[in-house]
Order: structure tokens, then sequence, then C-alpha cells
């Protein structure tokens, strides 16, 4: 109900009173695209690829069963979440459809926090018990001061772990849990469109950048997948806020029969904390906690809505592309989040320190990508864009991509809560992102084992295809070969592999493929990451070979048409090459990733102004990159 | 006429008119006082004025069409949940108490088994919803050069057998060199809408065409088999049908029993006649 949303939206952890019942729309239309069985052809069925196929999805998904999206008036379930992924329509909060940009998605799971899951909706029922509370009378009255309040009793209990008895009803979650259960299994269809039972386990570190105890934290989350069934009971924060008790409940599920593994995100607000060199407790590590981490985590979540993990400019100088879609705000507060310990990179380059230095590496992880969106709906395109909290984000002038108050520029904006949380908040926020999966066919099974194998990449929400691949025994002819990939697997690894030297120098093959429904490539780089230090090379060009000295590409001079965000120049449909390190060390471990890029495009922000006809905000990028990260190969001298 | 259009309250008379004709679905309205809910101009101009203040524009028609419906829904069902004595009397509590009362309706809607005459009824009348989508079989020479010197060849090469195997021609490709039953929304992911569109329109006669030109480059393109859209027998996806209709069913036997409560109150807009 968008012209509610505004007057509620006091305090982004206030907004219980804001609701409204869902306005029902035209029935969504089915998606049906029935499997077949398909009759007697001459070639095999895309069903299976032995070479494997890119599968997309989304790995990170909130419901109405999550504590924060029911505040901010989500009313929809884990079904209709599934349903949006397969291509249907469902209503925002805001009033507004949503329907996926570029078509279904291959894989998505529900992964709502465990934490009170499907409490609050309980809360807020008339005759349920819980709805007797003195807290639910509080959380859902017209009275803001006690919304916050009851509300901030909610987080906090999430953050230090400590229950809130009287809410706490372990039965009714296990029923939703079971619930979130059964949508996955009723929509999984081996073949066209795989499901997981899945959850987010919700830990925050207490205390701010600056050691003051405030509401804001660092965030710790991680969500939980298994590979076929589930166990009744997902594991919280209120079981314990210590993410390495979570993996000591993982080992057991899994030798309970339950494979299950966990994929932290935002380590890039953090606070420092997801990669740092010691553990929870703030004891040093050790290798069983360097095979504990990995076994339980073998991968991490590199961009979302809330911003990228990558990398930042004051860890990688020399990195051009550093600066992008960064998001730095600690959960719940205006606070800045400490750098060091909380991007991907220099966690691959102190993983790699301490494998020199004590033997082992708990930060030896393959990449995926996801949304977050806590709508039951991602969006991925900067011109289809809803950012993802629900109605206090819903609308273009709460996320500041317009200006306040129907201004026609950006002076004499107010200070107002809704400016002030569109500039510290929504603003940031990206169009963000999706996982690929190199698995022979689109079956849990496959996609799993491709987790497992970390051959994932992840894109900021394109679905760009790219292969990478490392061996000490490429054929210089390979790219031409015409049985290229099969050649690739049996001659080399793909990306999210060890390749264990022999003396000789390793050869790469780099090979992307643009999405044909957005942009096309600008170049393909290679990350490359030692305990020492790290490097980006470009290594294939939409336009010539990469500067031999600079290892950087022609500027290709494609851009954006600023009056209608029409691409202008051209670029590249598929970059491929076999590269070489040409700062090779046999004797000095490595890590090394692709980054692809595409020609650059209007932001978000920048659509939503353009719609609107006024000028973009001035303090966010007006063009970004959109670009896919690999899982790395890690190279590692002869023993 | 155009500029009275533009009037504001033009527009929302306009508007209001097609509100009585949307509520008037839910059937005979009632005429007591306490079943009567009336919208005047000032209501309208107060919710068009909070929306414009919040959304930064006036609200088009429809949009005040969809403000006005929701506000009507709303103060049916807070009064219909004040009548079950959850009453506080405040706007905001209004707008809780009537999100209550349709999650009370959610729950107490109860779906009965679909006789079989329903359920064929039902595959008869959403025939779109059960199509089997068209889908192409079909092997393809991928050149990642528009102009490669090679294509010219290709096709006459491919075509009177001279080639030794096709899957050795062209570039390697990323994904595969065949394909089999793609749906065109599959081809379009993967290869672009002008691949798409052109691959429609070749005959599956196992000949060899091209060059057609997709994002990433060239193809020589062999249909093998292309199978209609088509609708599936009944009996064949009978339990897909069942779960269409129950999905359907519930959302609308909500909306119906929502709506029967609104049919308990006389609407009355100013500026509108019944």
């Amino acid at each position: 109900m968008k012209r509610y949303t505004a007057t509620c939206a006091f305090a982004l952890l206030a907004l219980a009173a804001c609701g409204a019942g869902d306005t029902p729309g035209t029935l969504p239309e089915s998606d049906q695209d029935a499997p077949e069985a398909t009759e007697s052809t001459a070639v095999q069925p895309p069903a299976y690829n032995a070479d494997r196929n890119a599968y997309f999805g989304d790995l990170h998904i909130h419901t109405q069963a999550s504590f924060d999206a029911y505040i901010f008036n989500v009313r929809k379930t884990a079904d209709d979440a599934y349903r949006f992924a397969k291509g249907e329509t469902v209503r925002h909060p805001s009033g507004f459809d949503m329907t996926i940009a570029g078509g279904p998605l291959d894989f998505y799971a529900v992964t709502d926090h465990a934490e009170y899951l499907g409490i609050l909706p309980a809360m807020n029922t008339e005759g349920h018990p819980l709805n007797g509370l003195q807290r639910s009378q509080d959380m859902f009255s017209v009275d803001r001061e006690k919304i916050t309040a009851a509300f901030q009793t909610v987080g906090s209990s999430v953050r230090t772990g400590e229950r809130i008895d009287e809410m706490y009803d372990q039965d009714l979650m296990d029923s939703v849990w079971a619930e979130n259960i059964a949508a996955a299994e009723s929509h999984n269809q081996p073949g066209v469109f795989t499901t997981f039972s899945a959850y987010e386990y919700t830990a925050v570190s207490v205390g701010s950048a600056d050691g003051e105890q405030t509401f804001a934290g660092g965030n710790l989350h991680r969500n939980v997948f298994f590979r076929g069934a589930a166990p009744s009971r997902a594991f919280s924060t209120l079981d314990s806020p210590n993410p390495e008790d979570l993996w000591d409940w993982m080992d057991e599920q899994r030798d309970a029969g339950f494979e299950a593994l966990a994929i932290p995100h935002n380590s890039n607000v953090s606070n420092g904390q997801m990669f740092k060199r010691e553990t929870y407790d703030g004891d040093p590590l050790s290798v069983e906690y360097a095979d504990q981490r990995m076994r339980n985590e073998p991968l991490v979540e590199i961009t979302q809505v809330k911003g990228t993990s990558e990398t930042h400019p004051d860890l990688s100088p020399n990195d051009e592309w550093a600066d992008f879609e960064l998001y730095d705000r600690l959960l719940g507060g205006y606070t800045i989040s400490a750098t060091n310990g909380g991007f991907v990179r220099e966690a691959y380059r102190n993983g790699l320190s301490l494998l020199e230095a004590q033997g082992f590496d708990p930060f030896r992880f393959g990449l995926v990508a996801a949304s977050d969106s806590h709508t039951v709906a991602g969006a991925y395109a900067e011109d289809d864009y809803w950012s993802k909290v629900g109605i206090v984000d819903g609308l273009p002038v709460f996320r500041g991509s317009i200006p306040f108050g129907n201004a026609t520029d950006w002076d004499n904006q107010p200070d107002n809560s809704t400016t002030r949380n569109a500039s510290e908040w929504f603003s940031r926020w990206s169009a963000s992102g999706l996982t690929g999966v190199w698995a022979e066919e689109n079956t849990r099974d496959a996609i799993y084992d491709a987790f497992r194998r970390k051959e994932t990449f992840a894109t900021t929400g394109p679905r760009m295809k790219v292969r990478f691949f490392g061996s000490l025994s490429f054929s210089p002819d390979l790219l031409n070969d015409p049985d290229l990939v099969s050649k690739a697997y049996a001659s080399g690894v793909p990306m999210g592999s060890d390749l264990i030297g022999d003396g000789s120098a390793p050869v790469f093959l780099v090979w992307a493929q643009r999405d044909p429904n957005a942009a096309a490539l600008q170049r393909a780089q290679v990350v490359k990451v030692t305990a020492a230090g790290e490097t980006v090379y470009d290594v294939a060009c939409h336009i010539g070979k990469p500067d031999p000295v600079t290892h950087r590409c022609a500027d290709n001079r494609s851009g954006v048409d600023m009056q209608t965000c029409a691409p202008t120049g051209d670029g590249a449909g598929e970059l491929k090459t076999l590269w070489s390190d040409p700062n090779f060390s046999a004797d000095t471990y490595a890590t090394y990733y692709v980054r692809v890029l595409e020609n650059p495009t209007c932001r978000w922000s920048t659509w939503e102004a353009l719609r609107n006809g006024t000028p973009p905000r001035p303090d966010r990028a007006t063009t970004i990159q959109e670009r896919a990260y690999t899982s790395p190969i890690w190279y590692s001298p002869s023993q | 006429m155009r500029q009275l259009l533009r009037e504001p309250l033009v527009r929302f008379i306009v508007a209001a008119g097609l509100v009585l004709a949307v509520l008037g679905l839910f059937g005979d309205r009632q005429t007591s006082d306490d079943l009567t809910i009336e919208v005047t101009l000032a209501d309208m101009q107060r919710l068009a004025s909070l929306y414009a203040s919040e959304a930064g524009v006036a609200p088009s028609p429809d949009e005040v069409r969809a403000i006005v419906i929701d506000h009507v829904r709303q103060i049916a069902l807070a009064r219909e949940a004040r009548h079950l004595g959850l009453d506080q009397g405040d706007i905001v509590v209004e707008r809780r108490l009537a999100q209550k009362m349709s999650f009370m309706v959610s729950d107490l809607v109860e779906i009965e088994a679909p006789r079989e005459a329903e359920l064929r009824e039902w595959y008869d009348s959403h025939k779109e919803k059960f199509q089997r989508p068209a889908a192409f079989t079909f092997e393809h020479v991928f050149f990642a050069d528009r102009d490669d010197a090679r294509i010219e060849d290709a096709l006459l090469s491919l075509n009177s057998g001279a080639a030794d195997d096709w899957r050795r021609m062209g570039d390697p490709f990323i994904l595969q060199r065949q394909y089999g039953d793609l749906p065109p929304r599959e081809i379009v992911r993967l290869f672009g809408s002008g691949f798409a569109d052109a691959i429609t329109n070749i005959d599956a006669n196992a000949v060899w065409t091209g060059p057609i030109a997709s994002a990433y480059g060239a193809h020589m393109v062999r249909l093998i088999a292309r199978r209609d859209a088509a609708l599936p027998e009944f009996d064949a996806i009978r339990s897909a049908v069942e779960a269409d209709w129950r999905s359907a069913t519930t959302r609308l036997q909500n909306e119906q029993a929502i709506g029967e409560i609104i049919a308990k109150y006389k609407v009355e807009i100013e500026g509108v006649s019944p």
C-alpha cells in the first residue's frame, strides 16, 4: 500500500503499524512448461551434458516467515517465491507487480531466518495464544516507541542468542520449517527447476567498530542448504550465536544422513569478523578449525543487494575496478563496518599466508551470489528494480533515486528519516546477484555436487557464462579444438579446484560468453593472489590484446547515452584465451580467479531518475559495469 | 474534453465511477447507516494527496481507482472486525484490523475435493495454462566471427556430405552443439531473441541452413525436429490441473469471502450516481 508507507517509515525497525492487507490482483498466469518425456530424437536432450551446462539461480530469499520481512509488510510465502522464480507474477507489499527479469531461473532457495521462524505472523494473528502477549500488542500497536522497543527486543535476542521464552515456540517454528521444506519439495522438478530445503542462520557480532555496544552489529549470517532430506529442526542463533557451533551441528547432521553446507554472506558488513584470523572466541586458528570450516562452508556469497564483498580500494589500490557497488553500513544502523577481515580477496591472501606459515587454509572457498530479497522476489535488472526489504524501500523516493517531495532537482533536500535512510542505506544497494553453476543437468544432486566441487561463479545480475580451467599440459592449439571443453576437463582442472605443480608453468583457459539479453562484454581478467600481494591482469579484450607491460586492454570506447540509457558502441559476444602468468613462480602458492566485465550500463538509480524526469542522484555512480567472478583455481607447488 | 480530463477532481470521479462498477461485482448493497460506506470528494482528495506526497507524483486515474477500491475494502473489513469486537478506533488500527480480518478469512476458507466435471471445465477454460510449448531439436555449427571466411563454404560442404563431421567444424561453442526439445523461451535465454525468431522459421528437414546471427556470432543450423505447441490430453495432466485448480480456487474463495463482507455495505461515492 504505497500511500501509507512514508507516513509510517519513521524508522526502519519500527514499521509494525504500517500494515495493510494484500491487495489481491488477478490470478497469476501459470508458467506451464511441463516436462514431458522426450520422444525419440536423434540428439541427446539438454537434460544431461557431460561437458556441463551453466545453470543460474538465487540461493537467498526470504518470505513472510522471516521476522524482519513480516515487519516490513511482506505477506508472501515460499510457494509464492518459487512461483516467481518460475516466471509467475507476484505482488510487492507496496502494491506493484514483480516479474523476473531475463526469464525463469533454473534453481531457487527460500532461506528464511531460522530465529523465530513464523513467530511474528502468529503474534499478529487474532486468536493465536502468542497474540495475547504484551510484546505482541506492543509490536503491532500504533505507538511507534512501543513498536520499536518490542521489535528491538527480537533483534537483540537474535544477536545475543538469548531466547525470549514467551515467544519461543519450538513446535510452531518446526511446523513453519516443515512448510518451507514442503514448498521446496513440491516445486522441485528434476530436469526443469531445482529447489533446496534451506534456511538462514542469523549470527551477528556484538558491538560496533568503535567498540561501543549498539544495536548495529557485524553480519555473520550464513545460509544452510541440505542436499536432500532435511532434519525436522533448524539450528539457529537461539541455540548458539557462535557459527562454529553451527558447524558442529552440521557435522552431526551429516553423520545422521542430512548432508548440508553453509554459505556466509555480506562479509562486507561483518565489521571485519567474517574472515578474521582467529576463532569466534578469539583463539588462534588451527588445522581442525580450517578443516571444519571448509567441510561446512565451501562457498561464499560475493555480491548481493547489500553490496559486493570482493575487495575494497583500501585493500586493492591498484585495482581500478575495486570501487564497485560497495556498501559498508553495519546491520540496523549507520555505523561503518571495519574493512580488514571483510573481503574475499584479502581472505584468499590471508589463507595462503596461513598455509605457508602453518600448513592450513580456512579461506579456500568458491564464489556464489544471490539477492537476499525479503519480498520473495529477487530484483536482478537495473531497469526493473525494487530493492529488497519491503514497504520501506519499495518506491524510488524511499531509496533516494529521485528527489524527495516531488522536487525536480537535488538542491535543498530536507533532512528527514526517509532521506537519511535513502542516503545511508538504500541508495547504496544494488540490483544483484545470481549464482551460476556448471552441472551435468538441472537436478538437486547435480547442482549440489557442483556446490561441493566449487564449480560455481557469481554474477551481479546478468547471466553471462564463464568457464575457467587450469592445466600443466594444455596444448597450444586447444582454443580451436572442436573438443575444447571435454579436453579441458580431461587434461586440466575447472574452477574450484586445486592445481598441483610439477615445476612447469600452468596455462589457464578463460572463456566467457555474454548474456544474450544483456550488455556485451568489455574484458576478461585474471586476479592473482599470493601471500605477498595481488595483481589484476586483463587477459582478453573486446578489441585487440592486453598491453604486455600494463596488462590492460585498450579502451573500447563503449558507453551509455545518458539521455536514454541506450548502449553506445560495441562489445564482445565471447572472450576466449589461453593465458600464462607472466610472473609465475613454481614455488609460490597462488590463487587465481576470473573477473569478467560488461560494457557500462545505467545503474538502477539512473533508470529511475530517467523515468522520473529528474537528474540522477549526484552522490552515486550513474553507470556500472556488471560483472562475473569465478571460483578460484588454487596453485600449489609440487610437494 | 481533454482539458476537462486533466482536472484532478474530474479524474477522481471518472475513476471512482469505475470503482462502483468493480465493487458492483460483489452483489447487492445494503442500505442501513452502519452498512453504508461513503467516499466523499474530500476523502478522495485526501487519499490522492497522501499518495502524491509519498510517491512524489499525482496518481493516475488507474491509481486513483486502486486507491479508492483499497479504501472501501479496508473500511469494510475494519468494520467487520469491529463487529467481532476488535475495535480500537484509530486509522492505523483500522488498517491493522482490516489486515487481521483478511488473514482470518484466509484461514476460514476450506476447499473441498473437486468433482471430475469441475476439473474438466477448469481444464477447458484455462487451456492456455496447460499448453505445452513448442520445442525445437537442432544442431548448430558456430563461428565466433560473423565474417569468418569459412562460413561461405560451410553450408555447401555440410549439405553435400563433403564434411567429415559437423561437430568438428567452426569454432568450439561454450555450451552445447546440439539441443533436444528446447522451448522458445529457453532458446531466447541461451541464444537471444533474434536467433530464436530465426529458428522458428526454418523447416525441420534436417538440411543445414544459415548463417543465423546470435549475440555471439553466426551459426549454421540443422533443425532435426519441431514439435508444435499442443494441449496435452486431460488425463495425462490431471494432477497438474487439480493443483492449479486448487491454488486458484483458494485465492478466489478468499476474495469472494472478502467480497461478501464488502457486499454487506452500500458504497456511496460523492459525485457518482450509483
